[in-house]
C-alpha cells in the first residue's frame, strides 16, 4: 500500500468517527467506563500493596550489645550492619539514651532510679528497619550471629501476619482485576460488534467492489484507535482528579490513619507518566483490536 | 467471458438451485437473464460474484476459474468486475463523488487520475449537478445511475446488474438500461437480470430465461427499437406485470413465452411471426 493510499485510509478512519458519532461516543462511554473499572482497581491494589509495605517497615529489629563493647566496636558493628543485606536504617541508641528511654517509660516507678546513679549497666544498641519485612526473621538471626550482640529481637507474628495479609489482598485485588477485565472485554466486545454490524452493509460494498481485508480494516482500526487514545486520556483526567482528591483527604486525617498505613499511599505525582501510559496504550490497543476483530463476521463476503 | 460448463449448485438445506447449466457470454454481449422466482438467477448471480462455489461444474469469468480462486485472489477478480445492485448499494457516508471515487482507491489509483476519471464518469451518467450530494439526497434513478458510474469507473471488463430498473419508476427503467446499452456499445460485456419482461421486449437482445434452476431459453431475439406510445407502454406493463407473476415472457412477435420453455400465446393486435 502506498504512503498516500494508507493517509487516505486513516483520515477514512478519523472521518468515520464522525460520520457515525453515535457509536463512537458510545464506544467511547465502554472503554472509558472500563478503563476507570480496571484502573482503579489496580490503583486501590498497588496502594494497599503500598500500605502493608509501609506498616511492615514499622516493624523493627531490637539490638543490645553487650554492656563491655568497646565505643570502637560499637561503630564497627554498626558499619557492619549497615552493609548488611536487607538493611533499610540502622539508628544508635547509647546507653544513656537508653537508660532515659527506661525512666520515661517507667513513671509511676521513678524513685527506683533515686537508687542507680549510672546508666553504665545499660546496654549499647540499635533500632533496625529491613526493607522486606517477609525475610525480617532470617536478617534477625544474622545480626544475633554477631559476637558482641546479646540479643537481636522481632515480632515475626507481625510480619508473618502482614505477608498473609498481603497474599490475601493479592488474591482478591487480582481476582477483581481479572474479572472487571473480562467483564470489560465483553462491554466492549458487544459495543464495537454493534458499531460494525450497523455498517455491515458498507463492508460487503467495500468487498464487492474488490477491497482486501486489510483496506476495509484499516480505516476501523484508526477509528478505534483513536476512539480507544480518548478514552484512555478521559480515563485519566478522571483518575487524576479523584485519586488527588482521596489523597488530599487521607492525608488531612490524623496520626490514627497513619497508624494504618495512609502515610504509604502513593502521590500521583510519583505515578502520573505510567498511569498516563497504561491508559492510553490499552485504551488504544483496545479499541483498535476489537474494532477490527468485530469486522472479521462481515468480513467473509 | 462468462462461461459455466455443467454447473449445478445444491444448497445444504438439498435444494438444487441450479442444475447442469451450461452458459457462454461472450466479451462485448449484452444478455438479459429472466425468470421467476426461485428460478436460480440469484444463485446464478452469487456464483459469478464468487460469494458461493459451484457444488459440480466450472465457472469462468474473465479468465478466473473461480473454483480454483484462492480467497486472496478473490479482491484482484472483483475488481475485473462492475456491479449495479437492484438496492443500489451506495455507502450513506459518501457524497457522490466519494461512492465513485472509492473503487479507484481499492486499487490504489493514483490521486490525479482519480480526480480526472470521476468527474468523467459522472458527467457519463448525468449527474455533475450532483457530485457532492449524498445519496440520501438522490432519486431512487440517480441513485441508480451513481451504481452504475461506480461499476463503470473501474473500466470493468463485466457489468453484471442484478434487477437494476427494480427500485425504480418505469419510465426511468428504460433510461437505465438505454445507459447500460450504451455502455455496452463501448465494448464492457453487460449481463442483466431482470424481472421487467417489457423492458426485454423492447430493447431485445440476447435473452436466457432459468426456471426451475435449469436454462430453458436462450436466444437473441430482436427488439420494439421506437419508443411506444403513452398507451402501449401502459399496456405492455401491465402485461409484464402479469407475466411476472407467472414467470411468462411476452416476446417481441408477441408469442407468450412460459416459464418451462414453451409458447403459448397468440399474436396480439395481428403482430406477425418471425
Amino acid at each position: 500500500m502506498k504512503i498516500s493510499g494508507f493517509k487516505y485510509l486513516a483520515n477514512q478512519g478519523i472521518e468515520n468517527i464522525w460520520k457515525n458519532k453515535m457509536m463512537a461516543f458510545a464506544t467511547f462511554c465502554v472503554l472509558l467506563i472500563s478503563l476507570l473499572l480496571v484502573g482503579g482497581a489496580a490503583l486501590f491494589y498497588f496502594n494497599m500493596n503500598s500500605m502493608i509495605l509501609g506498616l511492615g517497615n514499622q516493624n523493627e529489629i531490637a539490638v543490645y550489645l553487650d554492656p563491655s563493647t568497646g565505643t570502637a566496636r560499637v561503630q564497627e558493628i554498626q558499619a557492619q550492619l549497615e552493609t548488611m543485606d536487607n538493611i533499610d536504617s540502622v539508628e544508635y541508641i547509647s546507653k544513656e539514651e537508653a537508660y532515659n528511654r527506661m525512666k520515661n517509660q517507667i513513671q509511676q516507678g521513678e524513685a527506683i532510679f533515686d537508687y542507680i546513679d549510672s546508666y553504665e549497666f545499660m546496654p549499647d544498641g540499635f533500632k533496625v528497619t529491613v526493607v522486606s519485612n517477609d525475610r525480617i526473621e532470617d536478617t534477625t538471626a544474622q545480626i544475633g550471629g554477631i559476637e558482641e550482640v546479646q540479643s537481636a529481637s522481632s515480632s515475626p507474628q507481625v510480619a508473618e501476619f502482614l505477608r498473609e495479609l498481603r497474599r490475601v489482598v493479592s488474591i482478591i485485588a487480582i481476582a477483581v482485576i481479572v474479572a472487571l477485565s473480562v467483564v470489560s472485554m465483553i462491554m466492549i466486545s458487544n459495543t464495537t460488534k454493534a458499531s460494525v454490524f450497523a455498517r455491515r452493509e458498507e463492508i460487503q460494498i467495500m468487498k464487492y467492489v474488490g477491497a482486501t481485508n486489510s483496506f476495509i480494516r484499516t480505516p476501523f482500526f484508526v477509528e478505534g484507535m483513536v476512539t480507544g487514545f480518548f478514552a484512555g486520556a478521559g480515563a485519566f483526567f478522571i483518575t487524576w482528579a479523584v485519586y488527588r482528591a482521596i489523597f488530599r483527604i487521607l492525608m488531612e486525617q490524623g496520626t490514627l490513619m497513619r497508624a494504618f498505613g495512609v502515610g504509604s499511599i502513593i502521590p500521583f505525582d510519583k505515578i502520573q507518566l505510567w498511569v498516563a501510559l497504561a491508559y492510553l496504550v490499552i485504551g488504544s490497543l483496545v479499541g483498535a483490536l476489537g474494532s477490527v476483530v468485530s469486522t472479521r463476521r462481515h468480513i467473509d463476503v | 467471458m462468462v462461461e459455466l460448463q455443467n454447473v449445478s449448485v445444491t444448497y445444504s438445506s438439498g435444494v438444487d438451485a441450479l442444475n447442469n447449466v451450461s452458459l457462454k457470454i461472450n466479451d462485448g454481449d449484452f444478455a438479459f437473464v429472466v425468470g421467476s422466482s426461485g428460478a436460480g438467477k440469484s444463485t446464478m448471480i452469487k456464483l459469478l460474484l464468487k460469494e458461493i462455489d459451484a457444488t459440480s461444474g466450472v465457472v469462468t469469468v474473465n479468465g478466473y476459474n473461480l473454483g480454483k480462486l484462492k480467497k486472496k485472489k478473490i479482491p484482484e477478480f472483483r475488481r475485473t468486475l462492475g456491479f449495479v445492485f437492484q438496492d443500489f448499494r451506495l455507502i450513506p457516508s459518501m457524497t457522490v463523488y466519494e461512492n465513485i471515487a472509492f473503487v479507484l482507491r481499492v486499487i490504489d489509483a493514483p490521486l490525479k487520475y482519480i480526480r480526472k476519471r470521476v468527474p468523467y464518469v459522472i458527467s457519463l451518467v448525468g449527474l455533475h449537478s450532483k457530485t457532492n450530494s449524498y445519496p440520501d439526497e438522490l432519486s431512487g434513478g440517480e441513485k441508480q445511475r451513481v451504481a452504475i458510474a461506480r461499476a463503470l469507473v473501474n473500466d470493468p471488463q463485466l457489468i453484471i446488474a442484478d434487477e437494476p430498473t427494480g427500485n425504480i419508476d418505469p419510465e426511468l427503467s428504460y433510461e437505465i438500461v438505454e445507459l447500460l446499452k450504451g455502455i455496452n456499445d463501448q465494448g464492457t460485456t453487460i449481463l442483466m437480470v431482470t424481472h421487467e419482461h417489457d423492458l426485454v421486449r423492447h430493447f431485445g437482445g440476447r435473452i436466457i430465461n432459468i426456471t426451475g434452476g435449469e436454462i430453458v431459453f436462450d436466444e437473441v431475439i430482436s427488439g420494439v427499437d421506437e419508443v411506444l406510445p403513452e398507451e402501449e407502454l401502459a399496456q405492455a406493463m401491465a402485461e409484464a406485470s402479469a407475466a411476472a407473476n407467472t414467470g411468462n415472457i411476452v416476446l417481441p412477435d408477441q408469442r407468450i413465452m412460459t416459464p418451462d420453455g414453451g409458447y403459448s400465446g397468440a399474436d396480439r393486435n395481428g403482430g406477425s411471426e418471425q
